[in-house]
């Protein structure tokens, strides 16, 4: 009997693998590729041994040496941010490929999306840099220390529009955007709710870059915010917003979106579970990790029901291969396929789902696939899945197209379709030598539409 | 007589000339007659094992560790080391060649036949044993055509051996091609050519290695044609117009490379000229009475110096024809240089009132202890032009160039960062402006911004104008103006720029940059730190042998000619 999807008890009891649902490399790469962009051979060979609620244990525990890794990329970052270009995207895409907590990185990668701060507005790196650190350090904790100290970085009030909140020149679209967007949801608040709010951000102030709480522009009049009265401050604020029921509500439905699926329509019901880990003492990190661990997140539901992003595709692309390639020219090349790191296109982040696909997206993701795994060209051959091919016992022609076939697309691909990709011909050769180069066979693999769905 | 019999075998056949192999229409052609000239230095145990010491102390080792066992590897099979190997293998001659269908080869002359049959001997049984465990032996594969023993391994590589010359070919037809034209089965060869004969005697055989380009065919690729076109940059434009222009008239262009007492020359050649009757391209020619540039000036920390022969005002007065297009940034510009000069007219009251002698210099700069050092270093840069009137038209350069910072500093305000701060000092009698940033508040977090590489300045010593990225670097030129002679270095044929670098100040600066450089490299190419330690220290290495390079621009009837001079320590 198929399960009640909207069946909070089974949705969100921790997956176990049986007849019908087999913990298989279909579902631990869905795992990898859901919290990690992506697994290499060798994690997904260890993670079916493991079994599913090991290799997330894995995913969500900090591994050793973590902290260093991020200090070092910390440091990267923050000199890139000095000068303009692509350094800090470049940056950032080599630390989501290298990531010993790639579980983080896609945490950071979500709150980017959710709080939409752009260069576009700021138009200072150094400042996105240190938005995208708050959120990589806050991001895994709760909601209202995140959001506390996302709204101490003046990055997000120059995006916002409201460099100047003094007491009467308070920026009620910023607060709305900020009550509804940030946290409650949509239609959660009154017009009083905002200009009340409004107030208690008063007497903040950007100016030659920084933040300031300048007292005299502070309007301590009593205020009533979402049913409470009392002498609201900022601080006060963030933890009103921070645990009403409502934001919990918001944040599950948008988790639910970027982890189980673009178009399921997850009932009030259903998410309830999850938003109340959202709030109050609850972290994030608890709320994802209840969500991977979910009969939801292995379901039929979820299993290739999102569009991967451009972000998504490359390094679904390379993490597999175990290598890296360079990434100024990728962040380049995914600015070109909509997703501009550090610039997402409304402060509602990018649409994402369907969104990423149009004809001319569709043709770029293909060259995009065919110069990641091109032998020389712009990425000059950084990627080599023959060397992987071989790296993991596999000596021939076909076992080397059935292995990437397996690595990249895990037995979702038609037997016809595969048999194709040994046959089609090859832009720069001849049909043999399509079946015979790894280069070409991955690149077609990537360019398939099954490899578009995470 | 026995060791008669001994050198024969050694030396083989008698090889003509790889032209005689290469079918005509080849658009390239690359020929180095003596290896050893270009290749010797490198060659010596004293080379290598400087090379050697420099990279373990650099803890840059991977490549070497890895170019070390793949020597080891093959001196033991060949019974030889390496550079008696090479000498031996490609002492007679290196030679490279593109057909039109882009079809490539490579032909290497040696000295000893056996040792090029032995290394053949070991790659082929490499090559099967590899193909036989990736289940593609039918990638291997060895036939004869015109009597000569062909073979291929994988898809991308055919050779054949005729006696101590290897033939190395990327695709089989291109290799019958060749064997075709030795075996003198009709076709017309690349020695028959009028063009590359042409551009051979204009190399000269003193020539130790030449490159030749058939500009007829090659100017046909996108790639080329569009290089050729003006693409309305103006510095590019400024630079290089009359070169192009006779490029894009030309069939030909050679460059030939000769060594002369520890100095790699490189000189360029091509039949094409720039037209004459184009108004243009006199703003590039130095008159006859002047008749050459002045020297390019020198300060202490000197990286670069550039000397040029420029009349801006015939330039800009040209700019229809330049620049057909009028593109955005041009009507930006033409918009700003009439702000700064309060509307006078750009190429009649303000290019025409500079000289036609611009000089640039790139130098090493030293920074304030007091307010700290940036991690990416750049160098000070600073142009030096001479006003044909400073009592009229000084103090309105002054005024832009104040104006100028006014606006940078309204723009950065707009986005709330700091600005800078004009003020004037004297150096040895010559008042200069200056200006600033306020240095950081808090310099706890090690480098500080990399804004604090620039404290733009302007000087008028004379009539001299210096425009310096930084205060010390306009001091130094001060000072260097006033010993610099101020009539043209004869210069002959009249060259139109001149370049000079110092090699160790360039590698100091790239040294100070290390960091940076390899960080940069991390990200660029996606290579690890150590594989990006190790390119930066190899990079370094190399540049670390070089002293001394000067590169000159000059028309030697009508014909556009480039020289580069390198010395070496």
């Amino acid at each position: 009997m198929r399960p009640d999807l909207n069946d909070p008890a089974w949705a969100w009891a921790p997956f176990q693998p049986d007849a019908a649902r087999p913990w298989d490399l279909r579902l631990a790469a869905h795992l990898y590729r859901r919290a990690a962009f992506g697994g290499t051979w060798p994690e997904l060979q260890r993670a079916l041994s493991d079994g599913p609620q090991a290799t997330i244990d894995k995913l969500v525990n900090p591994k050793p040496g973590a902290a260093d890794f991020d200090r070092l990329y910390d440091d990267y970052e923050n000199a890139a941010a000095a000068s303009s270009g692509y350094g800090s995207q470049a940056w950032w895409l080599r630390r989501m490929i290298e990531s010993p907590q790639p579980l983080q990185e896609q945490l950071t990668l979500f709150w980017h999306n959710h709080f939409g701060i752009s260069n576009v507005h700021v138009k200072h790196n150094a400042s996105l840099f240190r938005h995208a650190h708050v959120l990589r350090q806050r991001g895994m904790g709760s909601f209202e220390a995140l959001l506390d100290a996302v709204l101490a970085q003046p990055a997000v009030w120059i995006c916002l529009g409201a460099r100047d909140n003094g007491r009467r020149s308070l920026s009620e679209s910023a607060v709305r955007i900020l009550m509804e967007q940030y946290a409650l949801g949509p239609g959660q608040c009154s017009d009083s709710d905002v200009r009340e709010g409004a107030r208690a951000l008063s007497g903040w102030i950007v100016t030659q870059g920084e933040l300031r709480f300048v007292p005299g522009e502070y309007d301590a009049a009593p205020k009533k915010i979402l049913g409470q009265e009392g002498d609201f401050d900022r601080k006060a604020l963030v933890r009103i917003l921070a645990n009403h029921p409502a934001t919990g509500h918001w944040l599950a439905q948008k988790l639910v979106r970027w982890f189980i699926s673009d178009t399921a329509k997850a009932s009030e019901s259903l998410l309830a579970p999850l938003a109340k880990q959202l709030t109050g003492d609850g972290s994030t990190a608890k709320g994802v990790e209840i969500l991977l661990r979910s009969n939801l997140f292995f379901s039929a539901e979820a299993y290739r029901q999102k569009v991967r992003s451009p972000v998504e595709l490359a390094l679904g692309i390379i993490r597999p291969l175990e290598g890296r390639t360079g990434t100024v020219r990728l962040a380049a090349d995914l600015a070109g396929l909509g997703q501009e790191l550090y610039e997402p296109p409304t402060l509602q982040g990018w649409a994402g789902g369907l969104a990423w696909i149009n004809p001319l997206t569709t043709l770029g993701r293909m060259r995009l696939a065919e110069a990641l795994l091109a032998e020389s060209g712009t990425y000059e051959g950084k990627l080599d899945p023959g060397a992987v091919v071989s790296r993991h016992g596999q000596t021939t022609k076909d076992g080397g197209r059935q292995f990437l076939a397996e690595l990249y697309l895990q037995g979702d691909l038609a037997a016809e379709t595969l048999a194709a990709v040994a046959v089609a011909p090859s832009t720069t050769g001849s049909t043999a030598a399509r079946s015979a180069d790894p280069r070409q066979i991955a690149a077609h693999l990537a360019s398939l539409p099954e490899f578009q769905l995470a | 007589m026995l060791l008669l019999v001994a050198a024969f075998s050694i030396y083989g056949e008698d090889l003509p000339p790889v032209a005689q192999w290469i079918p005509a229409d080849a658009p390239i052609m690359v020929e180095v007659s003596e290896p050893m000239a270009l290749l010797g230095p490198l060659l010596s145990p004293e080379f290598g094992k400087s090379v050697t010491t420099e990279l373990e102390n650099g803890k840059a080792n991977l490549k070497l560790q890895e170019f070390q066992g793949v020597v080891a590897a093959v001196e033991l099979q060949l019974g030889t080391d390496w550079r008696t190997g090479v000498r031996r293998l490609a002492g007679r001659g290196l030679s490279f060649c593109v057909d039109p269908s882009g079809a490539t080869l490579l032909v290497a002359d040696g000295e000893d036949e056996k040792l090029l049959s032995k290394l053949n001997e070991i790659i082929w049984q490499f090559a099967s044993s590899g193909a036989n465990q990736q289940d593609q032996p039918e990638t291997e594969d060895s036939r004869e055509h015109r009597g000569v023993k062909t073979w291929k391994l994988g898809t991308n590589e055919v050779h054949a051996l005729l006696g101590p010359r290897l033939v190395l070919v990327n695709r089989m037809s291109f290799l019958h091609k060749v064997l075709d034209l030795r075996a003198d089965a009709g076709g017309k060869t690349l020695a028959s050519s009028a063009l590359f004969k042409a551009a051979r005697d204009a190399v000269g055989k003193e020539a130790v290695a030449s490159v030749f380009l058939n500009l007829r065919t090659l100017r046909e690729t996108p790639g080329l044609k569009k290089a050729l076109e003006e693409d309305g940059n103006p510095v590019t434009a400024l630079l290089l117009s009359d070169t192009k222009a006779a490029l894009r008239s030309a069939s030909w262009f050679a460059l030939g490379v000769y060594v002369s007492s520890e100095k790699l020359i490189l000189k360029t050649y091509t039949d094409g000229t720039a037209p004459e009757s184009a108004r243009w391209t006199s703003f590039s020619t130095p008159p006859e009475a002047s008749a050459g540039l002045l020297p390019p000036l020198t300060v202490p920390g000197t990286i670069a110096s550039l000397s040029l022969y420029r009349d801006l005002h015939s330039f800009y007065a040209a700019k229809n024809t330049l620049f057909p297009e009028r593109t955005s940034g041009l009507i930006f510009f033409e918009n700003m240089m009439g702000i700064f000069f309060s509307g006078i007219d750009l190429t009649e009251g303000v290019l025409g009132e500079v000289r036609p002698d611009i000089r640039v210099v790139v130098a090493k700069q030293q920074y304030d202890p007091a307010v700290g050092t940036p991690a990416t270093q750049m160098p000070a840069l600073a142009a030096v032009l001479r006003l044909k009137d400073p009592q009229r038209f000084g103090e309105t350069v002054e005024e832009a160039w104040q104006k100028a910072i006014g606006l940078a500093n309204f723009t950065r305000g707009q986005q709330a960062l700091p600005g800078l701060i004009i003020d004037k000092a004297n150096q040895d009698g010559v008042k200069y402006t200056f200006s600033y940033y306020r240095p950081p508040a808090d310099k706890s977090s090690g480098a500080i911004d990399a804004r604090y590489n620039y404290r733009p300045s302007l000087a008028r010593p004379g009539d001299y104008v210096i425009l310096s990225s930084t205060d010390a670097l306009a001091r130094d030129l001060i000072d260097a103006v006033k010993k610099a002679p101020s009539t043209p270095a004869k210069t002959s044929p009249a060259a139109n720029s001149l370049m000079e670098i110092e090699g160790p100040a360039l590698s100091a600066i790239l040294q100070a940059n290390r960091e940076p450089m390899v960080r940069k490299n991390m990200v660029d190419k996606g290579d690890s730190r150590e594989k990006a330690e190790s390119d930066i220290q190899m990079l370094l290495l190399a540049l670390g042998h070089l002293d001394h390079a000067t590169f000159t621009l000059r028309r030697d009837a009508s014909r556009p000619q480039a020289q580069l001079e390198i010395r070496f320590k």
